[in-house]
C-alpha cells in the first residue's frame, strides 16, 4: 500500500490535529504551565506544520486527489493470501499458546508458514519439529523463559 | 587490584569468552543473509542476553554486530544483494570483482579493514569517551535537550530518501514514546485503559516488531527466491591484503576517521559512514573512473568506515545516554535493563565494566579476522539455506524474543503491532531509524524539555544562554537551516537564469 504524497500529508495533519486535541485534557504539573500534555502538543504542532508543508509541496508538484496506490505484491492473490496467513498465524499463536501449549502452537505457525511459502511438507515438517525443540530447549529450558507448557509434554521440560 | 586488572578479569572468563565466540558465529550468520540486518541480529539477540551479567550481554552485542556489518558483504559481493544496508554502497565493485575471479581477494578486503576500522574506533572511543564524560559531568538539562535534538536531526537528515519522511518516522517514533504513565504529570497518556500500556511501549518488541517482523512480511509479500551464488575464484583471502594496504593507507585511515566520526555523530550510523567514504575516496582517487567497475579502493575505504562507526557509535551511547545509530539505540535499551544506566556517571560509578567493554570491542574486532575467514569459505552453504524454511524460524524467534522481555503475550501483541506498522513504513519509503531514535530518546527529550522549560519560565532564550547549550543549539538549528538556504538559493539561481534566458529578459 502505497499512499501520495498528498494522502501522505493529510494524514500527518489529520495526526497532528487528533494528537493536539487528545492532549488539551491532559494535566499540567501542580503549579506549572506544563505537564503530560506539553511534549504531545509540541508533537501536535511538528506533525501539524509537516502535514502542511506536504500537502502544499504535493499540490504544487501537480496532485489533485489523495490516492492510494497498490503495491505490485497486492495484486498478486498468492502474495496478500501469505501476508494474511503469516499475520494471522501471529494472533493464532497468542491466543492458542496459553491453552495447548507452546510446543504445538509453534510448530503450528513454523510449518504452516513454510508450507505457504511453497517448502516440500517433508522438509517444512521435519525442519518445522527440530527448531521448535531446540527453540524449547534454548528458551524454555536453558533461558528459564516461563513458555506455556502442554501436559503431554511435560518430558521436554 | 587496578581497574584494568578488574575489566580483564571480567572478560577473560571462559564463559564471557564463549559467549563472544557464539554470539560472532551468530552476527556472521545473519550479516550473512541479504535481508537480515545487524540491527536485527541485535534486535534477535537481546532476548538472550536478558539472562546474561551485564559484561557478557555486551559483549554478545558488540561482537555479534562487528561481525554482521562485515558479512554483509558476504551476499554483496557474491550475489549483488548487500547483506545489510551498510555494504550497499560498494556493492557494485565488490560484485564485479566476483565476476572477474576476484571474490575472495574483494571479501578479505573487507575482512581485513573491517578489522582495521573497528580497531581505529575502538582506540577512539578508549580515549575520546572518559574525556567527553569528564565534560558531561557539566551538562544541564538545556544541554541534553539540544544533544537529543541533535541526534533526532541528524537522524532525519542523514536518513536516506526524503527528509519530510524522515520526520514522519521521528513522529511516530516520538508520539510511540509519551504512552504510559511515565511522564512529568504522571498522567496515563493514550494507554484506553489498558494496564501493560501504562509502563510504556516496551521497547524491544516493539524493536523486533519494526526491524525483524517486517522483514519477514516483506519476503512473505515479494515471495522472491533465493538466488544462486556467483562462483568467485580462489585468490586467497589474505594474500593480497598486505598489497593493498601498502597502496591505499591514506584511504584505510581516511575511512576509519570519517566512519568514526559519523558514528559518533549522534544519530548517524554504519549506513551513512560507509555512503559517504565511498563518495570521499571517489572524489579524492587518482583513478575515479574504475570506480564501479571493480576496483578495491573504495572497498578499502568504506569497509574500514562501516565499522569504524559501529565502534564510534557507542561514544554518545556510553557518555550521553544517547544512541549514534539504531543498534547502539538497542544497546541503550539493554543498559538500562542490566541497571547500567549510560551517561557520563558510569564512568565514575562502574569504569572496570567501560573498561570491559572497551576489551570486548578489541577482542570482537580481533575474532573477525578468524570467524570472517571461515565465514567467507562457508558462505556457499550459508546464502543456499532458502528464505522460505528460515523466516518462518525467525518469525519464532522473534514471538519468543518479544514474549521473553516481560513473560507476557502483550509483548507479542505489541511486536506484531510495529511489524505492520514497520512494513507499511517501509512500502512508503520511510525509513525506520529516526523512529527508533525518537522511541529511544522521546522520554529524554521531554524529561529533558519540561525541566529546562520550568526551570527558564517560559523563555526559549534560556537555552541558548550557557556557552555549550548555545553552541550545540545553534549547531543544531544550522542543520535545520543549511539545508533549506541551499535549496533556495539554487532555486533562486535557477530562476534567475530562467529569467536571463527568456527574450528581453
Amino acid at each position: 500500500m502505497k499512499f501520495n504524497d498528498l494522502l501522505l500529508g493529510l494524514l500527518v495533519l489529520c495526526g497532528g490535529i487528533a494528537i493536539y486535541v487528545s492532549a488539551l485534557g491532559f494535566t499540567d504539573i501542580p503549579g506549572q504551565d506544563y505537564g503530560a500534555g506539553t511534549m504531545p502538543r509540541a508533537i501536535a504542532v511538528f506533525a501539524s506544520l509537516l502535514g502542511l508543508f506536504m500537502i502544499v509541496k504535493a499540490l504544487a508538484a501537480g496532485l489533485r486527489m489523495p490516492r492510494l496506490e497498490l503495491a505490485p505484491w497486492l495484486r498478486s492473490r498468492r502474495s496478500v493470501l501469505s501476508v494474511l496467513v503469516a499475520l494471522v498465524l501471529v494472533v493464532f499463536y497468542i491466543l492458542a499458546a496459553p491453552s495447548i501449549g507452546f510446543v504445538p502452537a509453534s510448530l503450528v505457525v513454523m510449518a504452516v508458514l513454510m508450507l505457504t511459502l511453497k517448502t516440500k511438507p517433508l522438509t517444512a515438517i521435519a525442519v518445522s519439529v527440530l527448531a521448535c525443540i531446540v527453540i524449547q530447549q534454548a528458551f524454555g529450558r536453558l533461558l528459564l523463559v516461563p513458555l506455556p507448557r502442554s501436559e503431554f509434554l511435560a518430558f521436554l521440560w | 587490584m587496578s581497574i584494568l586488572a578488574e575489566a580483564f578479569a571480567l572478560v577473560l572468563q571462559p564463559y564471557v569468552l564463549l559467549v563472544i565466540l557464539s554470539s560472532a558465529a551468530f552476527g556472521m550468520f545473519v550479516g550473512a543473509i541479504p535481508g537480515l540486518t545487524a540491527t536485527m541480529a541485535t534486535a534477535l539477540l537481546v532476548p538472550v542476553t536478558f539472562f546474561m551479567d551485564p559484561v557478557p550481554a555486551i559483549a554478545a552485542i558488540v561482537t555479534a554486530t562487528a561481525m554482521a556489518i562485515f558479512a554483509g558483504d558476504i551476499p554483496g559481493t557474491l550475489l549483488r544483494m548487500p547483506g545489510t544496508p551498510a555494504s550497499a554502497a560498494y556493492v557494485e565493485d565488490a560484485y564485479k570483482m566476483t565476476r572477474s575471479g576476484r571474490a575472495e581477494e574483494a571479501l578479505g578486503a573487507s575482512l581485513v579493514f573491517s578489522a582495521l576500522g573497528g580497531i581505529f574506533g575502538t582506540i577512539v572511543l578508549v580515549t575520546a569517551a572518559p574525556m567527553l564524560a569528564e565534560v558531561a559531568l557539566k551538562f544541564s538539562s538545556f544541554e541534553y535537550f539540544w544533544l537529543v535534538v541533535l541526534g533526532l536531526s541528524c537522524a532525519v537528515f542523514v536518513s536516506p530518501g526524503s527528509v519530510a519522511r524522515g520526520m514522519i518516522a521521528l513522529i511516530i517514533g516520538l508520539f510511540a514514546a509519551t504512552i504510559g504513565i511515565d511522564n512529568p504529570a504522571g498522567q496515563p497518556r493514550y494507554t484506553f485503559g489498558n494496564v501493560e500500556l501504562l509502563a510504556g511501549v516496551q521497547f524491544i518488541p516493539a524493536m523486533i516488531g519494526l526491524f525483524a517482523v517486517s522483514e519477514v512480511l516483506r519476503f512473505v509479500a515479494s515471495g522472491a527466491e533465493t538466488p544462486a551464488v556467483e562462483k568467485g575464484g580462489r585468490t586467497g583471502v589474505f594474500t593480497k591484503q598486505w598489497t593493498n594496504l601498502k597502496r591505499y593507507p591514506v584511504q584505510a585511515m581516511r575511512g576509519s576517521v570519517t566512519g568514526t566520526a559519523i558514528g559518533a555523530l549522534p544519530g548517524a550510523g554504519a549506513d551513512i559512514a560507509a555512503w559517504i567514504s565511498y563518495a570521499i575516496s571517489k572524489k579524492f582517487s587518482k583513478q575515479p573512473e574504475k570506480f564501479g567497475t571493480g576496483h578495491v579502493e573504495g572497498l578499502v575505504e568504506a569497509g574500514a568506515s562501516n565499522n569504524g562507526a559501529v565502534s564510534g557509535a557507542w561514544i554518545p551511547a556510553l557518555v550521553f545516554g544517547i544512541p549514534g545509530d539504531s543498534i547502539t539505540a538497542i544497546v541503550i535499551g539493554v543498559l538500562y535493563i542490566k541497571g547500567l544506566n549510560p551517561g557520563p556517571t558510569i564512568f565514575i560509578n562502574q569504569p572496570q565494566l567501560i573498561y570491559a567493554v572497551f576489551i570486548v570491542f578489541f577482542l570482537a574486532n580481533l575474532i573477525m579476522l578468524p570467524m570472517g575467514w571461515i565465514a567467507i569459505k562457508a558462505a556457499r552453504t550459508i546464502l543456499s539455506i532458502p528464505a522460505r524454511i528460515l523466516m518462518p524460524i525467525i518469525l519464532m524467534f522473534c514471538i519468543v524474543g518479544s514474549f521473553a522481555i516481560n513473560n507476557s503475550p502483550f509483548g507479542i501483541v505489541l511486536m506484531l503491532v510495529f511489524g505492520v506498522i514497520g512494513f507499511l513504513m517501509e512500502e512508503n519509503d520511510i525509513p525506520i531509524a529516526p523512529a527508533i531514535l525518537g522511541l529511544v530518546l522521546g522520554p529524554m527529550l521531554e524529561q529533558n524539555f519540561v525541566t529546562s522549560m520550568i526551570k527558564a519560565d517560559g523563555s526559549f532564550l534560556a537555552f541558548f544562554e550557557r556557552p555549550i547549550a548555545a553552541g550545540l543549539g545553534l549547531f543544531t538549528i544550522a542543520i535545520w537551516c543549511i539545508p533549506l538556504a541551499m535549496r533556495l538559493l539554487r532555486h533562486g539561481r535557477g530562476a534567475a537564469s530562467d529569467a536571463s534566458q527568456l527574450p528581453g529578459g
